[in-house]
């Protein structure tokens, strides 16, 4: 099974201090699959994401994407992933914030080229035209030579997905990506994470966004207090929620939904 | 106006000319030092490597809470003694200025290297760019914009510091003003004139920096 995964979260455990923030957390994901993760803030979900992404040193267990290395925890025996290990991972996994974090001094070309000239020491021409072609899958053509601040918080936000996607990353971590947005703005970004779903792409997506979820996801992660306490295609687990957690947790949010259509 | 005497000190306004060329070349040649030293410091100082760090704590306190006069006295008479290498008046003025702004230089990159956002380097962590690139293409460019303005005003206070040349006789600005004021027994024409020409030194200094603040001006993006 595990030589099938892309990613393999075994026995995860993250603390800040005395808090524990994962709680022996395991997690397969395989190629071409979306798993959506829903919870309530502070759930650990974020936190997740940013272990993936080899951004927070872990305490207890391992992380492997695409049988890399990512994470060790540094309470367990054993080493660590190595500087080359780190290297591959990176090339690996992409990753998108819900701050955009857009390099705000380089213009939205010089954003997406940046990483594959420095990283994977393309041409400056290869380079180029491969955040051309990006650039067209996200609808932002025509701004290449914008710097970050004159775009949309949509548009910052695709312009951040082309610049992840520059990369080849056989892995997509989406982290709240939405949630900084305008409203009218949210679905521009959800429809080229859809795209990018139905090409193929591997990914682990944090949202809040319940519409996506249903239509888009495989599975449906519900976490709560560090735990994953549910895993569930969608149809399941919004319908029949297995845990009461979790039903109470939807619940929640479709009143708050409820509330705010009405 | 009663007494004063402006034409006799403007006789005197090639030597005082001469005297600016030698303050430009003095405030030149330490800001060029400080600026690099400066930044090789401030990077010193963020290692966690102590053999690293400590140096650059020790010699920013050290040049940052002496008098510069002292640095360029031991400079100009303590190193010849010392080690057999005299710099000249002209060479330990400006060399001792570098040491000592660039003390000055170093906390100022270290403020603005700080002040670029921490998602700025997760960014280019997950893009998988190394500490070079990182702080090449990402941090630094964003720093230059947040320190340019103290920058600025460190840079006129070493050109003014310049003057300090003098007590070990270098004839820069202030010395040449010096000996026409005591050749003339006009002291208050002559400094006022001295005054105005240090004016005209640091006042491009400041348009410029103002320019270069309008060029780099950039949202901040992601620091909310």
């Amino acid at each position: 099974m595990n030589g099938d995964a892309l990613i393999v979260v075994e026995q995860l455990t993250k603390r800040y201090g005395t808090a524990t923030v994962l709680n022996d957390v395991n997690l397969k994901l395989g190629p071409g699959q979306v798993l959506v993760v829903i919870g309530p803030s502070g759930s650990g979900k974020s936190t997740l994401l940013r272990c993936l992404a080899a951004l927070e040193p872990i305490q207890r267990g391992t992380i492997r994407i695409d049988g890399t290395l990512a994470a060790k925890g540094d309470e367990d025996s054993g080493a660590g992933p190595d500087r080359a290990s780190l290297k591959t991972l990176r090339e690996k996994v992409g990753m998108v914030f819900q701050q955009f974090n857009l390099f705000p001094h380089l213009t939205v070309l010089e954003n997406i080229t940046l990483a594959p000239r420095r990283v994977l020491g393309m041409a400056p021409a290869e380079a180029e035209s491969l955040a051309l072609d990006l650039l067209r899958r996200v609808g932002l053509e025509d701004k290449r030579d914008v710097h970050p601040e004159r775009l949309s918080g949509g548009q910052q936000q695709r312009a951040a997905i082309a610049r992840a996607l520059a990369m080849h990353p056989r892995v997509m971590l989406f982290d709240e990506v939405t949630s900084a947005l305008d409203p009218e703005l949210v679905g521009e970004v959800l429809r080229t994470m859809r795209e990018l779903a139905e090409q193929g792409m591997t990914m682990l997506v944090v949202t809040h966004e319940m519409a996506f979820a249903r239509d888009v996801a495989d599975d449906v992660v519900f976490m709560d207090n560090g735990q994953i306490i549910e895993r569930s295609p969608p149809a399941q687990i919004f319908a029949q929620p297995k845990e009461p957690r979790t039903r109470a947790f939807l619940e929640r949010l479709l009143e708050r939904e409820g509330r705010r259509d009405g | 106006m009663g007494d004063f005497q402006w034409a006799r000190i403007l006789a005197y306004f090639p030597d005082l000319l001469r005297g600016v060329g030698v303050t430009l070349q003095l405030g030149l040649i330490s800001a060029s030092l400080g600026l690099v030293l400066g930044l090789v410091l401030a990077l010193m100082k963020f290692s966690k490597v102590p053999v690293l760090y400590w140096p650059a704590y020790v010699y920013i306190e050290f040049f940052r809470t002496t008098p510069p006069l002292v640095q360029i006295v031991w400079l100009y008479y303590g190193l010849p003694l010392f080690t057999g290498y005299d710099l000249g008046a002209f060479g330990a003025a400006a060399v001792a200025l570098g040491l000592n702004i660039a003390a000055f230089y170093a906390e100022i990159y270290r403020a603005g290297i700080v002040g670029v956002h921490r998602t700025q380097w997760q960014a280019a962590r997950v893009l998988g760019l190394n500490l070079r690139d990182t702080l090449r293409y990402v941090v630094l460019p964003q720093a230059v914009r947040n320190v340019l303005p103290p920058m600025g005003t460190t840079t006129i206070y070493l050109i003014k510091d310049t003057a300090l040349a003098s007590a070990i006789g270098t004839l820069e600005l202030l010395r040449i003003g010096q000996l026409i004021a005591v050749e003339t027994f006009r002291p208050v024409e002559t400094l006022t004139i001295v005054a105005l020409l240090y004016f005209v030194v640091t006042y491009p200094v400041a348009l410029l920096i103002g320019r270069l603040e309008a060029r780099f001006k950039i949202a901040r993006v992601g620091a909310a």
